[in-house]
């Protein structure tokens, strides 16, 4: 210990550290300690209802059983499914849009706010929605398409490929605005700059869009792109409402298998060692992004 | 300070047993409040109203707590395992019975029965349905879920049900189709209507519990089971695969969508007129009655649930008991029996709820046209119709809900997937434990 060495901690350099603590014991308290739980949870075999202190540790045996359990690699498969037509066509449509109502034309505004109106519905509204708008005996849809182009009646939310479009159209209608606005934000915080010499290079509006407006908001993108991906693996109150995950497995997204498997058949042992392979699933997924690109490396763009 | 609370209580005791009995039984709990979960269907809401005048008449006050009844069990079983429970009284459905017993949540209420100052002597339990009482309320007899010697007492019947056909009587009479009495009526019934384009029998369908139950009730009457005398599963049997068939004639020939219907919606269906059959709880008749939900008011007849090997409706619905975590549970005992007397069993006929009693039963068969069939029905229930055991939900959402939601929703021949739902049941009860006797 020297008293002459210039001292290491500056009360300034605390200040960001002081910033960050609030949000980093929140996450520690709210994020952390139930992902370490249900880690320590899955080696257990408990029941609702019982006194933990009863519970039979059981090691790796729920892991087992789930490596080896056809229904955790069914529900997987339905998840990844979804995520790839939900995101596929979020982005396209979402990204789409915004280009469209980027330019100043008459009622921008309002249709900036229609579009944007979906996103403020709680989750489990709109599938109360959707789950009477596809109502196969009184459902709107239903009416119209028989009253308008004289189709038979189909049993949207009761046949497997049907729910599951409908499930996926559902996750559109909400989630495409998100993308929408987080887009256009984007592309409102270029540079004009930019596109204006690339207008005065004679780049045509393809041109413009896909070598330079969207390389130039990659970043943003991939954030957009990852948020949805970690949406798709939470994706609960949706479907647990439109369809409860059937018929069949057939809606049964992974994060509403883990439901059902810790609430109604109590198994919340199991449950847990599914949920660390959820988490991960989307702790790899979300890796992988960042590495193919990594939106913090690169300060640049906005 | 409980030490003086106590010392008061049992010096107030010796005062007023000193001065003689009681005025009333219930003046020792006036004032304090009892909780109660219950499910939030017809039968209990319209019970709101005899809550209220169970305060004005006791002294103790009631909250209630609603949930839709498939929620209930979580919920419960969450208050249940706290030291100290915020419930007084649960409603179960008689299927959770099994699992709350075996884990030590329920009070015997033979430690209420011991309690002479809490029993009215003229409650007369005899009279209370005795398919209801032993499947709402007996645990522990036969299989552990049946009745039988070995059983205790821990709830009391109210909302419970039997299951009844229910038919439109101005279609069968346009269609010149006799009420049916056995399956085969009622298949070439359905049939029939079909080809006359009319949707035939309402009935639940969704994956899991919904369409598992719906098949359970054909099961039955035909002479099937889940489980032989030893718990090895047969529901690849020749009645069950008949069953599941008659099951999947019912998606075909009944009203559009079927297989997303759970309980609301199959009832809906057949209020709104979208259906001329219906097998299931005796609360469509309730039901039908209540204008602002029904169109068909005064078009329904009702008859027994129709044969086939034997006759066989099912048990269910709900009981009251008291969590062995209660605070209040002599004030929660005085409200359940309170609740299930005679005069109140009146009451609820006469506010639109389910009795339970038989002489109940028989003293409205003049107001209600299916009293007369309940109470002839009532002798059939089968308490056997679906095992009660704790391992039932696993077998439910797991196993049965996703193979009957593949007869419903596809053409494949149905042998092979009762087959496949066979083993896996055997799998789970193998983990479970049951065979170790054999």
């Amino acid at each position: 210990m020297t008293t002459t060495a210039k001292p290491k901690w500056e009360p300034g350099s605390l200040t960001p550290y002081a910033f960050v603590t609030p949000a980093v014991l929140l996450m520690g308290v709210g994020l952390l300690y139930p992902v370490f739980m249900a880690f320590y949870l899955s080696f257990f075999d408990w029941e609702i209802g019982r006194d933990f202190a009863d519970a039979e540790a059981v090691g790796f045996v729920n892991f087992a059983r789930m490596l080896n359990d056809p229904q955790v690699w069914e529900v997987l498969g339905v998840t990844l499914r979804f995520g790839f037509w939900v995101i596929l066509l979020e982005m396209t449509l979402g990204i789409g849009l915004a280009l469209l109502l980027e330019k100043p034309i008459r009622g921008a505004s309002l249709f900036r706010t229609i579009f944007i109106l979906p996103l403020m519905v709680s989750p489990v509204v709109v599938g109360l929605i959707w789950r009477y708008l596809f109502d196969a005996r009184a459902g709107w849809i239903n009416y119209y398409m028989s009253n308008w182009f004289g189709m038979e009646p189909q049993v949207w939310l009761g046949d497997p490929q049907l729910a599951f479009f409908a499930i996926v159209f559902t996750d559109i209608w909400q989630w495409t605005p998100f993308i929408f606005i987080i887009i256009i934000a984007g592309l409102q915080a270029l540079p004009s700059e930019v596109v204006e010499a690339s207008e005065i290079d004679g780049a045509n509006w393809w041109q413009q869009v896909f070598l330079v407006k969207l390389p130039m908001i990659k970043s943003i993108i991939i954030i957009a792109l990852l948020m949805r991906i970690i949406d798709v693996f939470r994706g609960l109150e949706v479907m647990l409402i439109m369809t409860g995950g059937g018929p069949g497995r057939s809606t049964e997204l992974l994060s509403l298998h883990i439901y059902k498997r810790a609430f109604e058949t109590q198994q919340l042992g199991y449950a847990s060692a599914i949920a660390v392979l959820l988490i991960l699933v989307v702790f790899g997924l979300s890796l992988l992004i960042l590495k193919l690109s990594n939106p913090m490396k690169t300060r640049s763009d906005v | 300070m409980k030490f003086f609370n106590l010392a008061a209580t049992a010096v107030a005791a010796l005062v007023i047993g000193a001065a003689g009995a009681l005025a009333n039984p219930y003046e020792k709990y006036a004032g304090s409040t009892i909780v109660i979960s219950w499910p939030s269907n017809n039968h209990f809401k319209v019970a709101e109203t005899l809550v209220d005048e169970f305060t004005e008449e006791t002294g103790i006050n009631v909250e209630i707590d609603y949930l839709q009844y498939l929620k209930l069990r979580d919920r419960q079983l969450l208050e249940m395992a706290k030291p100290e429970g915020e419930y007084d009284v649960v409603a179960w459905v008689v299927m959770w019975k099994g699992e709350y017993v075996n884990k030590g949540l329920l009070t015997p209420l033979s430690e209420m029965y011991t309690n002479a100052g809490l029993v009215d002597p003229d409650y007369d339990i005899d009279d209370i349905a005795d398919a209801y009482l032993q499947n709402g309320g007996i645990v522990g007899g036969a299989k552990g879920y049946l009745p039988g010697k070995s059983g205790g007492l821990y709830g009391i019947p109210f909302g419970a049900e039997t299951s009844i056909l229910a038919y439109r009587k101005d279609i069968l009479e346009e269609q010149g189709i006799a009420v049916p009495t056995t399956y085969d009526e009622l298949t070439a019934a359905m049939t029939k209507l079909n080809e006359a384009g009319i949707p035939a029998l309402t009935s639940r369908g969704a994956t899991g519990h919904q369409v598992t139950a719906a098949w359970l009730f054909h099961l039955a009457p035909m002479g099937g089971r889940i489980f032989d005398d030893k718990w090895n599963p047969i529901v690849n049997s020749p009645e069950s695969v008949k069953a599941a068939e008659f099951l999947r004639h019912v998606a075909k020939t009944g009203p559009t969508g079927i297989s997303s219907y759970g309980f609301g919606d199959a009832t809906t269906a057949f209020l709104q007129g979208d259906a001329a059959f219906w097998l299931d709880s005796l609360k469509i008749a309730a039901l039908s009655r209540d204008e602002s939900r029904s169109k068909v008011n005064g078009k329904v007849g009702y008859a027994l649930h129709p044969t086939d090997a034997r006759c066989g409706s099912e048990t269910g619905g709900f009981a009251m008991g008291i969590p062995a975590n209660s605070q209040n549970k002599e004030a929660a005992f005085l409200f359940i029996q309170w609740m299930t007397s005679k005069a109140a069993d009146q009451r609820i006929v006469e506010l639109g709820g389910d009795p339970i009693r038989i002489s109940t039963l028989q003293a409205n068969t003049q107001g209600f046209d299916e009293y007369p069939v309940v109470a002839e029905q009532l002798p059939c229930a089968d308490p056997d119709w679906r095992p009660l055991i704790p391992e039932w939900n696993e077998l439910n959402v797991d196993v049965l809900g996703q193979a009957l939601t593949q007869v419903i929703t596809t053409d494949d021949p149905i042998q092979p997937i009762m087959d496949e739902a066979n083993d896996k049941i055997r799998a789970i009860m193998e983990r479970e434990g049951y065979y170790v006797w054999q």
